[in-house]
């Protein structure tokens, strides 16, 4: 059988949703294309929270440990004895600890965004229009050619202000991306 | 300038992608009459900053016991404007502020600029600048102990995480819009924006990860803003010197901080809002809430100065009291005078709403803020190192030329960077305006109603 890649385009964020949440109806997995972040959206196509904070805590503990690691290394091989005072001085490190732990987070929180989100992207993805970056609302999903009259219908009964159909490949990889 | 034509009340995700990418078309005549003015200034600057090197300090106006003045003022200065911009785009928006959308991309390259300006002054006071890298604090050959109980090494630290943090903030906030205005770009531009943008596309994958890693990282900006000039302020506060040696110090700094940046934000607004054709998505109404967060912020420091006096005077320390004579009564106590007037008088004038919503009034008073908030510095700092412990030590700084020229090119500098940024990149971020699309037909409204 061969596949076909639709795409509908939305003017509104709620007839992209209810779009969403039929094709998941009849297991079909959309991609979806927002002008915006949409929590509705991630809401109906996600389960659980994304893995960026993941990164971004491992980054955060990774900085606050170097902070404590440059600050007593170099206090130790380098014992200042400042008038009786201990050659560590915790509460005085505790600035270099917390604006380590800041910058290795931050760091890692971005780059846990780009490995994640998959960016750079080198190749165009599939099914964009320009629109989608501006005021529309795109959801593409490639089925059987059989399947793609009821698909149509389905964008069109949702609302959809324009729908496109290209046939695909016979070895296009049909259509989900999930997972997180 | 291009000026975009007007939108109805009611503007459309459409009407916001046509205002801002507007705004980057190609720069006429006078856009580059005026970067090359500013690039006059910059070129002024670093030739005296050149002479400054191969003749040495001794020909600006440092000298014992004020060995710190006008360099280090700027350098404070310009940390503290860089402190609003991340306050209205990283604390606003864990707070969900709805005027902050219009605004915030504007406040953040502000923000960038402020401190790549501010991070100039510390190795512009060097006397042998070639050798800067012995500030870094880290273990090296040459025997130089980076000590981490100095507030100097703190805030080498603590500068150069935010300017990281705000520039991965300013850049990742940055590319769903850029990926918008490479849509419609064509040449060169294409190319740019296509690079800058990496691929984006605005998929739900890319925005699932991408409002989690801004949320975070808005998160981890916060603590940031007010640890830094906190930490700017320990520079001082830590030294046993009459006048600076205060507890009050680092929330004192912070709210200045944030007081002097928001200032500098509407300087920059209200030109770049008429010039630019944005008064529809800039509207009184955000204008009106920026005036809100100055006049809060006044009072905070008008509060402080009191409360920093109260200290002295209920201290009974005779050095302390008799610094703060000479700040207040010495041959320099005019300044001190002109910095009450525009830091703690003039913002009052903001308590009437027709003053807040007033471009003219705004500008104005933004500017006298500016100037209040650079002669506070220079109070503290130059002034409390003129009067020290020793009398007979104590002489008042006057600046040299070449201070006077490296500090305009210094804001020529920023000036320059900033209009290059605004012409060039989105100074408005389409997609936050577009997620807050209600508030600001609500605000048209108002304005509407307001004009009617």
């Amino acid at each position: 059988m061969s596949e076909v890649r639709m795409v509908a385009s939305f003017a509104d964020e709620e007839q992209c949703v209810h779009t969403i949440e039929r094709l998941l109806e009849t297991r079909l997995r959309p991609r979806v294309f927002s002008p915006i972040p949409s929590e509705k959206i991630n809401e109906a196509l996600y389960e659980g929270r994304s893995h960026v904070r993941g990164w971004v805590l491992s980054g955060g503990i990774f900085g606050a440990l170097s902070g404590f690691a440059i600050t007593l290394g170099t206090s130790y091989e380098w014992g200042l004895n400042a008038g009786g005072k201990p050659i560590a001085s915790i509460p005085a490190y505790l600035i270099i600890v917390f604006e380590l732990m800041i910058l290795c987070g931050g760091i890692a929180g971005v780059l846990g965004f780009l490995t994640n989100a998959r960016v750079p992207a080198m190749e165009p993805i599939e099914g964009y229009s320009p629109h989608f970056s501006g005021d529309r609302f795109g959801v593409m999903v490639n089925c059987e050619e059989s399947d793609s009259a009821r698909i149509e219908a389905l964008f069109k009964d949702a609302g959809a202000a324009d729908v496109s159909r290209e046939p695909l490949p016979a070895t296009t990889v049909s259509p989900g991306h999930g997972g997180h | 300038m291009a000026a975009a034509a007007p939108t109805s009340l009611t503007p459309t995700f459409s009407d916001i992608d046509r205002q801002v990418r507007s705004v980057l078309e190609p720069g006429g005549l006078q856009y580059w009459a005026w970067i090359c003015f500013c690039a006059f200034f910059v070129v002024i600057g670093g030739a005296l900053w050149t002479n400054q090197v191969y003749n040495g300090l001794g020909v600006t106006g440092l000298t014992q016991p004020t060995m710190w003045a006008i360099y280090i003022t700027n350098f404070v200065f310009w940390v503290g404007i860089a402190h609003s911009g991340t306050l209205i785009s990283a604390i606003l928006y864990l707070f969900r502020t709805r005027w902050r959308t219009a605004v915030y991309r504007l406040a953040e390259t502000m923000t960038i600029f402020a401190v790549l300006t501010a991070g100039l002054f510390p190795i512009i006071h060097l006397g042998r600048p070639w050798f800067f890298y012995w500030l870094a604090p880290y273990p090296n050959e040459r025997s130089l102990q980076p000590d981490f109980r100095s507030p100097l090494v703190w805030d080498a630290f603590a500068v150069t995480t935010y300017l990281t943090i705000s520039s991965l903030f300013l850049f990742m906030g940055m590319i769903p819009d850029v990926a918008n205005a490479r849509d419609a770009a064509k040449g060169w531009r294409k190319k740019f924006y296509s690079m800058v943008s990496m691929g984006w596309q605005g998929t739900d994958r890319q925005w699932r990860h991408f409002s989690m890693a801004y949320l975070l990282l808005a998160g981890f900006a916060t603590p940031l803003v007010i640890s830094v000039h906190s930490v700017v302020s320990w520079d001082f506060a830590m030294a046993q010197l009459p006048g600076w040696h205060s507890t009050i110090f680092a929330p004192y700094f912070v709210a200045g901080a944030i007081f002097s940046g928001v200032a500098m934000v509407l300087t920059l607004l209200i030109p770049i809002r008429k010039i630019m054709g944005l008064e529809e998505l800039i509207t009184p109404w955000h204008l009106d809430n920026l005036a809100k967060v100055i006049l809060l912020t006044s009072l905070v420091i008008s509060y402080s100065y009191i409360c920093e006096s109260f200290m002295v005077w209920y201290s009974r320390d005779a050095i302390e009291l008799m610094t703060f004579h000479e700040r207040y009564f010495g041959p320099q106590g005019y300044l001190f005078w002109m910095m009450v007037a525009c830091n703690c008088v003039i913002p009052l004038l903001l308590f009437s709403p027709r003053v807040r919503v007033s471009t003219v009034w705004l500008f104005v008073i933004s500017l006298f803020v500016n100037v209040g908030m650079w002669l506070e510095r220079f109070v503290i700092i130059a002034g409390s190192l003129a009067t020290n412990t020793e009398p007979s030590q104590w002489h008042f700084f006057t600046p040299s030329v070449t201070e006077v020229f490296i500090t305009v090119g210094s804001f020529a500098w920023f000036l320059m960077l900033f209009s290059l940024f605004a012409r060039f990149l989105p100074i408005v971020s389409m997609t936050e305006l577009k997620e807050g699309i209600r508030w600001l037909r609500e605000a048209l409204h108002d304005t509407y109603r307001r004009a009617a």
